[in-house]
């Protein structure tokens, strides 16, 4: 048994000891169960009893110094090798990221959608009325006869005789009131039409009309309903004035002014130099109306509003041509 | 209308800026649109006064006038020949600056230097006369600069008035207005009528009025042995400033009255009256007659008509006749004062689309207590301006009514406000308005309504009055006393919710189009007549041929938003847009609710890192298949029948055996015609009957607690068996199996198609066996079949 071989044999190992593997390889081949080192010490009882203690001695040193030789080998390859994947995993972070594909509502839509849920918060529930609609509920059933000097305000598209597109989402609340008894709360969002196509008018546009009917409304009722739904709609702090105004279904009549959001009130083009914006035409049901429907208005008394969604959405966005709602440009949607 | 603050002062004191009154106009009803200042447009002209004329030296027809300003007296050439000496005069003295910038230089006229220039109205910019120098006021200070004169300044209210307030379209209208907000009484304007004594109007003119429902008061007043001139520029000023032209005394003098009190008057050429007889009726039968403006008019039965002893001289209350027409020689004038029932002259405009200023008045209604004074008015300004004389007395018939009376209670007007207003208010405000209280009783009050107000007809429009002097800004903002109740939504929109829901989370951009087409649109899709998409309803009056009928789908107008976008640059497009389409069904319009989405070009136009495939039938299939999956809907897809769907490329979807819409490629020569050049994917359901299908409902399946197994199948596959036929008999082949892939699809000749199957157990662990033997049925099912064959 000759120490010295064993020295030369181990140094022969870990001297070809080049990658992380190789460090396995030689770990087992120099200190496995069937290694070099099991060899001698197997081999010891074959010696001298006076022998074997040193020779034990000699060998377990040996086996130790390579062991931690290996460990140290072991630890500075992994250490080179994490390196190097370390360095294998670069990317350019400012590379361009990939676009997930995002659709919109149209700002209508939005619009339309965040009044709904306004006054539905407020108690009110959604009614529908057809587009076609006869020229009753569009204006005599609103107090609007023929001859009324209020049907120029509005220019109406014909379908025939008596059957117009309705001007206004109003019929709706004469639906409404013919199908069922107080109390009500309804809006009536829709699509309407008028014969006009500029700068500031497109010939469809949409409506949110409401509809409160019940015992003692009042017109102080109407205002807190609607002081409600603007400061919700533009925040808490919007100026709002309550001015007269005229419909024929509506007695008194309100219109409705919100604090000019474009130039905050000093004047500008959008509010016309007023400093306000009109944003709802509103009122206390007109008895007419109430007669024409059959409801007795020593019960009951009620109100009703109407407003333009895109001219909310016009101050929502700060949009100055209505026309761009109907252009569908993806530009445009795309901002919303 | 426009007001002239200048004017509106004649009538009240208004102790305010004209700003401030338009606010408070505003808030009480009569809404200001704008306010116009207006002055002179020019610039260091002053006052002066002409001490001397003489002759020019070297030009007959022109002048030197001696032109004291105050400070000196300068020599000024000038050509007009309605100069004299006295006369205040604007001068323009070199450096001042005139109408368009223009401005004024020392000039030699025929040899004489003149430092400065006398103007007329239309260099200042005050009018279109240029007829001669302007002729200053008397009371202009000499020295003074023009612009700085209060009679060329004034403000101009812009005022909307609301289409039930006729009495509000006078100044005077206006001022009892500003009267009642500023509690004060609107004044009248006063004057001296001096009348030829022994000259009486029933010796000139018969006066018959056979209809008084039609005509309930009507006036004529006679003026002889005037001069037509033109008006003075105070008249004239008063009538630009509130947008009409001034034309001669008689005419500016029926135009400014009306403007001044409200009332529509009309001047006859007495003479042409033939017969000396006016005559009002209505007409008996079609006829036809000569306006005024040179139209033929062709009037029908119940038509207002003013006739002479042969005929018709005016359309009452809307326009006169060419017959009876005042002109430059006239003479004599017979004025007519008159009230016409609304209806009448409402029917007969609208049937002949005539708008005058005066059947503005009178279709609106006018105050009949006004007639005979108005017409005294206009008949003393007719004196003032043309000379000439007066005849005594008028021609009249009067139909008188008695006023409405309305009964109101306090309680009512508070209830309805939602206010605590006092009983000393209420009627504080109501005779503020000249509504009188006839009796005050302990609940309320009983109202007379002075005949100008036509719109007072029931106690809510006198609660209008109140609230709106008492003012809206006074009235509380309070909450309904009823108690709020939950609300539901209904099912439609909470179907709309999942679409719009379902189309933004799938990357669709929404869009919203006209509910309008064209018939072009019917033909492009080459919809079959018997088709009920070609049973359009369309409009009587639209504004335009592209826009001229009702859609029956939404295609065509998605189309054109692509076509649209595409012009502009963008080619890669998911959009959608949901609506109402219209049929006409046996001739009675009926409508219903569509959904319509597209897909175009590819998902992104590049990735530095990815490549994009063009979208093909399988990615609008695809989002087909996720929208009825939201509906909890199954269906079916059928090869198309539709003519505008690519015939390889499109389906019908049925549900329940109901066809329910279409998806697929347009075909290329559609997508042409939209001058479209890249294929189009489309997709149009029905709305109304997935509301009747859908399932929304969810109701939560357990996780299963034991694995899953997949296995993987080849086989060859001849084309004319459908793919989607074999994964339905493979799911159909075991309970177990819960799901059915295609992973892969590539042709050698033949077509290969490798599906994959999950089987899934919710009782145990699937043991190998048992999905071996499912994988034995299943490759024998389709084996079995003509056409298929295992791939090893
Ligand atoms: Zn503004």
């Amino acid at each position: 048994m000759d120490i010295d071989v064993l020295q030369e044999r181990v140094n022969k190992e870990l001297s070809s000891i080049k990658t992380i593997d190789d460090v396995r390889k030689v770990r087992i081949s120099l200190l496995g169960r069937k290694g070099v080192f099991s060899e001698y010490i197997d081999n010891i009882k074959l010696l001298d009893k006076g022998k074997r203690r040193e020779a034990g001695q000699e060998i377990n040193t040996l086996k130790l110094r390579t062991e931690n030789r290996l460990q140290e080998l072991e630890d500075s390859y992994a250490a080179e090798e994490k390196k190097k994947k370390d360095a294998a995993s670069w990317i350019d972070i400012t590379m361009p990221g990939k676009a997930p594909l995002v659709g919109k509502k149209h700002p209508i839509t939005q619009t339309l959608d965040e009044m709904v849920r306004i006054f539905t918060s407020l108690g009110f529930s959604v009614a529908e009325g057809p587009d076609i609609e006869l020229d009753y509920y569009n204006f005599e059933a609103l107090n609007i006869p023929a001859d009324h000097p209020a049907r120029d305000m509005q220019d109406t598209f014909y379908i025939q005789d008596g059957v117009v597109l309705r001007t206004h989402t109003s019929p709706v609340q004469i639906r409404v009131m013919e199908s069922q008894l107080p109390p009500l709360r309804i809006i009536a969002p829709g699509t309407v039409y008028r014969c006009d196509n500029d700068i500031s008018h497109t010939p469809m546009f949409h409506q949110v009309e409401g509809l409160m009917v019940d015992k003692n409304v009042r017109f102080s009722d109407l205002k807190g309903i609607l002081s409600m739904f603007v400061q919700d709609m533009f925040g808490k702090d919007t100026p709002l004035r309550f001015r007269p105004s005229y419909f024929p279904f509506t007695e008194p009549s309100a219109e409705v002014d919100i604090g000019c959001v474009i130039c905050g009130g000093t004047g500008c083009r959008v509010c016309k130099d007023t400093g306000w914006i009109e944003i709802v035409g509103s009122g206390m049901v007109h008895p007419q109306v109430f007669r024409n429907v059959g409801y007795d208005q020593e019960e009951v008394t009620g109100f009703a509003f109407g407003m333009g969604v895109e001219r909310i959405a016009m101050i929502r966005y700060g949009i100055d041509d209505i026309r761009q709602f109907y252009y569908n440009d993806i530009r445009f949607l795309s901002q919303f | 209308m426009k007001v002239p603050f200048e004017w509106l002062s004649e009538f009240v004191v208004i102790d305010m800026d004209p700003q401030d009154l338009a606010l408070k106009l505003t808030m009480c009803g009569l809404e200001v649109e704008g306010t116009e200042k207006k002055a002179p447009s020019c610039n260091g002209v002053v006052v002066g006064k002409i001490t001397a004329i003489d002759k020019h030296p070297n030009a007959e027809n022109l002048v030197l006038c001696m032109i004291d300003t105050g400070r000196e007296s300068l020599p000024i050439v000038c050509g007009a020949k309605n100069v004299a000496v006295g006369d205040k005069v604007p001068l323009a003295a070199v450096g001042a600056q005139l109408k368009d910038g223009f401005v004024v230089e020392k000039k030699k006229i025929r040899g004489i230097e003149s430092p400065g220039m006398l103007c007329s109205e239309k260099e200042l910019g005050l009018s279109d006369d240029h007829s001669g120098i302007f002729i200053l006021p008397d009371e202009c200070r000499v020295g003074r600069l023009l612009h700085e004169e209060p009679f060329v300044q004034d403000v101009i209210l812009d005022i909307n008035i609301p289409p039930n307030r006729g009495d509000c379209l006078s100044i005077y209208g206006i001022a009892r207005e500003v009267g009642s907000i500023l509690d004060q009484r609107a004044k009248l304007p006063i004057f001296n009528l001096e009348t030829e004594a022994n000259k009486k109007g029933k010796d000139f003119v018969s006066l018959k009025v056979l209809n008084t429902d039609a005509c309930p008061r009507y006036v004529l007043r006679m003026i002889n042995g005037i001069s037509i001139k033109t008006s003075p520029f105070w008249i004239r000023n008063r009538i630009i400033k509130c947008g009409m032209r001034p034309i001669n005394t008689i005419v500016d003098v029926t135009n400014y009255v009306m403007l001044e009190l409200g009332q529509p008057l009309h001047a006859f050429d007495y003479q042409r009256i033939r017969g000396k007889r006016i005559e009002v009726r209505l007409a008996e039968q079609e006829t036809t007659f000569r306006t005024l403006d040179g139209n033929e008019r062709k009037l029908l039965q119940g038509d207002i008509l003013i006739c002479d002893g042969e005929g018709p001289v005016a359309l009452a209350g809307i326009m006169g006749g060419e017959n009876s027409e005042i002109s430059e020689t006239t003479q004599d004038v017979a004025l007519e004062s008159a009230y016409f029932n609304p209806l009448y002259i409402r029917k007969t405009t609208r049937r002949l689309g005539i708008k005058s200023e005066a059947s503005l008045r009178f279709e609106k209604g006018i105050d009949i207590d006004n007639v005979g004074f108005a017409a005294e008015r206009a008949i003393f300004l007719m004196n003032r301006l043309s000379g000439g004389a007066i005849i005594k007395g008028e021609r009249e018939v009067y139909e008188k009514k008695e006023l409405k009376t309305l009964f109101i209670t306090y309680s009512h007007i508070n209830g309805l406000l939602g206010t605590h207003i006092s009983q000393q208010d209420i009627t504080k405000i109501l005779r503020s308005l000249d509504l009188h209280i006839k009796k005050e009783g302990e609940e309320g009050l009983f109202i007379t309504i002075p005949n100008f107000r036509h719109d007072i007809n029931e106690p809510a429009d006198i609660i209008e009055e109140i609230s709106r002097l008492y003012g809206y800004d006074r009235i509380p903002a309070t909450r309904p006393i009823s108690p709020l109740s939950a609300q539901k939504r209904n099912a439609r929109e909470i179907a709309l919710g999942t679409v719009k829901e379902f189309f933004k989370g799938a990357g669709f951009f929404e869009l919203i189009n006209f509910a309008f087409f064209s018939e072009k649109d019917i033909e492009y899709f080459l919809i079959p007549p018997s088709d009920e998409r070609a049973a359009f309803v369309g409009i009587a009056n639209p504004i335009s041929r592209e826009y001229a009928v009702m859609r029956t789908f939404i295609a065509p107008g998605v189309l054109k938003s692509i076509a649209y976008n595409i012009n502009r640059g963008a080619k890669n497009l998911r959009l959608f847009e949901k609506g109402k389409v219209f049929f006409s069904k046996e001739g009675a319009p009926c409508e219903r609710f569509a959904v319509c989405f597209a897909i175009t070009g590819r998902e992104a136009e590049f990735f530095w890192r990815d490549k994009y495939n063009d979208y093909d039938f399988f990615d609008i299939k695809g989002i087909m298949e996720g929208l009825m999956g939201a509906f909890g809907i199954t269906f079916f897809p059928q090869k198309t029948s539709e003519p505008f769907l690519n015939p390889q490329r499109g389906v019908d979807i049925f549900v329940d055996g109901t066809k329910i819409g279409w998806i697929g490629e347009l075909r290329e020569e559609i997508v042409k015609s939209y001058e479209i050049e890249q294929s189009i994917y489309c997709a149009e359901l029905q709305f109304d009957i997935i509301l009747q299908k859908m399932k929304l409902e969810v109701q939560y399946h357990p996780i299963p607690r034991f694995p899953q197994v997949t296995r993987d199948f080849s086989f060859f596959i001849d084309d004319s068996i459908p793919v989607g036929m074999l994964m339905d008999k493979i799911r159909g082949a075991s309970p177990l199996i819960t799901s059915v892939g295609i992973f892969d699809m590539f042709r050698k000749e033949k077509r290969s198609v490798s599906f994959r199957v999950v089987f899934q157990s919710y009782e145990d662990t699937l043991k190998d066996e048992t999905v071996n033997r499912l994988q034995e049925i299943i490759i024998k099912e389709l084996t079995n079949i003509n056409g298929i064959s295992l791939r090893a």
